[in-house]
């Protein structure tokens, strides 16, 4: 962390920490309280959320699920808040657990249905099961006590401060892991995470425990904080304010839940209160007007672009000081404004305030001198040497889909060291091949063997560890994620660090974390990227993302490599370096199948070549004798190349 | 016809081309040449409106078109065949024809008859023809690279930009493609052409532009550039197969 970021960091707490001897209404301690315990359920809805990609309506549900935990141990058992905080961490996790199952199956709209249909049962569950829960009548319940001593309000406030920071730093820890840039990959590429050994099942129900845990948390909080549970508070509109609050406040950021919680807790009572109202509507007028100014002069904005929000924002102004009472537009005004922020600041406001002061970030030659490449060899030599010389064997795929037989009884030996060649027409099952190989598809008949093991069955993410690494056809990046955080993606298999290790930074975890970020670092100076490593992927040319979905693939130290036309969209000199990089590749003892149409890589590399057509075997063998072979001339090289 | 003068464009904060000046005129193919992030598909992309420049302008047919939505341009008559293909993959080949020549249908472009361009694009792709009714997500790489194309002339445009039509095919369907671009230029139709096989794109081309870095390097008649030894050496080398 800066310590320009840290000293902010101190003064925020600071300010928090003194509000209450400030200020000795409870109206305001309880607000700032409140503020504090939904950024606690943001902090983990945003997991979801910001880094998986995921929707999530069940949210209200969970943090009803820890306010109930609390009740019912208070209620029935009279246990203390050093048994009721692990409870509701732990039985709402529980419930994250059941959320997450229907997000392995759906996504999109689908998925926030059934999540919607989850948090109402879980409000109805409450709701009837009286013996437990006391039904509609809900639970009454006392500030906490804390080594015998009873909380009154603003101990309560310190306590809610405490764990909310506890929180924050957790979390922030979390998703700055590999945990994180697990969660980060499935919302990138779902296909990739697997394949390169990140299982998206496990993941995404890791993503929803860990959320639901943080949601159980701060459920928790809110009983004490309020006193009394009901089974009405945890309703639909309480999760959409969430999720309207991450996307408001700006996603896959912890300042952006704090805007968020800020705003949602905020900005109804504002609006309860028409000279606040009219104060507030004349500052924000004037600071869209002055950022409508400053991003026209600057070039960022159109004079179009900015009018409506300054006339909206002037209209909003005029608007306050006719009214005389609020009562009766506040749900519009409401509306207005979410629609307003939604609309123009899709990145949230975190987001915008970002791009409008243009952050400078720190030049490339100095974070890759905090990083630091690794010492030695960063591409892995590949394991099992001198085990059987034949790496692969399928015998008899069959690829059925329908009526189609996308592979017809197709036989692959791939020797240990070589560099294997698979061409043929477009269409004729050289890319299903590899999806067979990785477990992407589930063959209709035959059988894969990979050192000696069966492939067929087994899921992509157990696959690519046992050593089959590749890249796609259709470049499959984590396009939000930074070239570096790609490949250490790929090295999530050398962390053997859990929850625990990444919350406390255990030696242990900052060890694995740090040698993997060197190592993410040589493995793009191996294919000569390492200038572009803080860069975001989707902004690599598509030669060099094909260079760098190289790089991640080696960073699950394969045996065998899969190359799905690396050369694809490459100009002459460009396909020389990698050429020279298959090269070294293979140096490294790594054996590699290389689908490609340029001839010239195919004929320059390739000790062995298979021909696919309409998805059978037509040739094989040297590159020389298959280019003289009359089938594959008329099939796939036809006469006069263009040249 | 198109005309780009001192373009500037890239992407957040990676400022790809540094102002970049090239010509297409009427009934001629231009392509430009240059290595991997030199800024080729940038170009590309700044030209029909899919990313907005950051300085310098662009006409087509004398209107300025910079900064414009890529559907208005493309009501200009400017079509875009993208790197990657992009065909609209739940949708029957003949759809996908017909959604090119959608400016056509609303009245926005000059109606012309589309069932008759609809025929010929057909026939300058046999392959198509065979599989009008079959979804484009179930055509092979190649046969999707054709429907792209064929989809960007059935816009009638005034300019086609075709970008990487060659990728990731088989050499016999490589052969193909530049024998289509061959056919198309005799029918007239003006190109801005980017290619990985930059001889093959300078022997059909009439001009050539060699984009380094967001610049232009070197420009002039492509017989020229291809015997030139600089370009040779650096971008035609071993390049073909």
């Amino acid at each position: 962390m800066k310590r320009s970021h840290l000293l902010l960091a101190v003064i925020g707490i600071a300010a928090l920490a003194l509000f209450p001897v400030g200020f000795h209404n409870p109206y305001y301690i309880h607000l700032v309280e409140t503020i504090m315990i939904y950024a606690i359920v943001l902090f983990g809805l945003d997991i979801v959320v910001g880094y998986t990609g995921q929707v999530s309506l069940g949210h209200a549900g969970l943090f009803g699920v820890g306010a109930y935990t609390v009740g019912v141990l208070v209620f029935k058992l009279g246990a203390s808040i050093w048994l009721t905080v692990p409870a509701a961490i732990l039985i709402t996790a529980g419930f994250g657990a059941l959320l997450a199952l229907p997000a392995l199956r759906v996504s999109g709209p689908y998925l926030a249905m059934v999540t919607l249909a989850f948090g109402t049962i879980i409000q109805i569950l409450i709701n009837e099961m009286s013996f437990l829960t006391e039904g509609p009548l809900g639970i009454k319940l006392e500030k906490p006590e804390l080594f015998g001593h009873k909380l009154d309000d603003r101990e309560f406030y310190w306590v809610v401060l405490v764990l909310m920071v506890l929180a924050l730093i957790v979390v922030h820890r979390i998703l700055r892991s590999h945990l994180g840039r697990a969660f980060e990959a499935l919302r990138g590429s779902p296909v990739a995470s697997d394949c390169m050994g990140v299982s998206v099942y496990r993941y995404k129900v890791y993503a929803f425990v860990i959320s639901a845990g943080f949601a159980g948390l701060a459920g928790n909080l809110y009983a004490y904080s309020e006193q009394y549970i009901s089974p009405n508070t945890y309703n639909f509109e309480l999760t959409v304010l969430f999720l309207l609050a991450v996307i408001m406040g700006g996603r896959k950021s912890r300042i952006g839940s704090l805007v968020g919680a800020t705003i949602i807790v905020l900005l109804p009572k504002l609006l309860d209160d028409i000279e606040m109202f009219r104060y507030v509507s004349v500052a924000l007028a004037v600071l869209v007007a002055v950022s409508a100014v400053v991003g026209i002069r600057r070039g960022k904005s159109t004079a179009q672009q900015m009018a409506i929000p300054v006339v909206g924002t002037l209209l909003l102004a005029g608007l306050s000081f006719k009214l005389q009472s609020m009562t009766d537009w506040r749900l519009s005004i409401f509306g207005v404004i979410t629609l307003f922020v939604v609309y123009y600041l899709q990145d949230g406001i975190v987001g915008f305030v970002r791009n409008a002061l243009n952050l400078k970030q720190t030049s490339v030659a100095d974070q890759q001198a905090a990083i630091g490449v690794v010492k030695g060899d960063a591409v892995g030599t590949a394991a099992g040497a001198n085990a059987a010389p034949e790496l692969l064997k399928a015998s008899g795929v069959l690829m059925q889909f329908g009526g189609l037989k996308a592979l017809n009884n197709v036989d692959l030996v791939i020797k240990r060291g070589s560099i294997h060649g698979l061409i043929g027409p477009n269409g004729s099952g050289k890319s299903t091949m590899m999806n067979v190989l990785t477990g992407i598809y589930q063959p209709t008949a035959g059988s894969v063997a990979f050192a000696g093991q069966s492939v067929v069955g087994r899921t992509s993410s157990d696959i690519a560890l046992s050593g089959i690494a590749r890249t796609f056809q259709n470049v499959q990046l984590f396009g939000e994620m930074t070239a570096l955080q790609n490949v250490q993606v790929g090295l999530h298999h050398t962390f053997a660090s859990n929850l625990l290790d990444v919350a406390l930074r255990t030696p242990r975890y900052k060890r694995e974390s740090a040698h993997a970020a060197s190592r993410a670092l040589g493995l793009l100076q191996f294919v000569g990227l390492s200038d572009l490593a803080f860069e975001e992927a989707r902004n690599l040319p598509y030669g060099k993302q094909r260079l760098l979905e190289i790089a991640r693939a080696l960073a699950l130290d394969p045996q065998l490599l899969l190359l799905d036309e690396p050369a694809a969209g490459l100009t002459a000199p460009d396909i020389k370096e990698l050429i020279a990089i298959i090269r070294k590749i293979r140096e490294h003892g790594v054996t590699l199948i290389l689908i490609e149409h340029h001839m010239d890589v195919v004929m320059n590399l390739c000790d062995t070549v298979s021909v696919l057509d309409f998805g059978q075997k037509i040739a094989e063998g040297k590159p020389a004798q298959v280019q003289a072979d009359e089938k594959v001339i008329e099939a796939y090289l036809g006469g006069t190349v263009a040249e | 016809m198109l005309t780009i003068n001192n373009l500037s464009a890239g992407y957040g904060k990676v400022q790809v081309l540094h102002g970049i000046s090239i010509d297409v005129p009427k009934g001629k193919v231009v392509t430009l040449i240059g290595s991997n992030g030199a800024g080729k598909t940038t170009t590309m992309r700044a030209i029909s409106g899919m990313i907005a420049p950051t300085g310098g302008d662009i006409s087509l047919n004398g209107k300025r078109i910079e900064g414009k939505e890529s559907y208005d341009i493309a009501k200009l008559g400017l079509a875009h065949s993208p790197e990657g293909r992009r065909v609209f993959a739940t949708m029957t080949v003949t759809d996908n024809l017909i959604l090119g020549a959608f400016p056509r249908l609303t009245g926005s472009r000059p109606k012309g008859d589309v069932a008759a361009d609809l025929d010929r694009a057909l026939d300058l792709f046999p392959r198509l023809k065979e599989r009008r009714t079959q979804l484009a997500g179930t055509l092979s790489g190649g046969e999707q690279q054709m429907l792209a194309m064929a989809r960007a002339t059935m816009l009638n445009p005034d300019v086609v930009l075709l970008d990487e039509p060659s990728m990731g095919l088989a050499p016999i369907l490589v052969t193909e493609v530049f024998k289509i671009i061959e056919r198309l230029k005799s029918q007239g139709v003006t190109m801005l052409l980017v290619e990985q096989f930059a001889a093959a794109a300078l022997a059909v081309a009439d001009y050539g532009y060699v984009l380094e870095n967001g610049r232009i390097s070197v420009h002039g008649p492509a017989a020229k550039l291809r015997d030139d030894p600089a370009v040779k050496a650096a971008y035609l080398g071993g390049g073909g197969h």
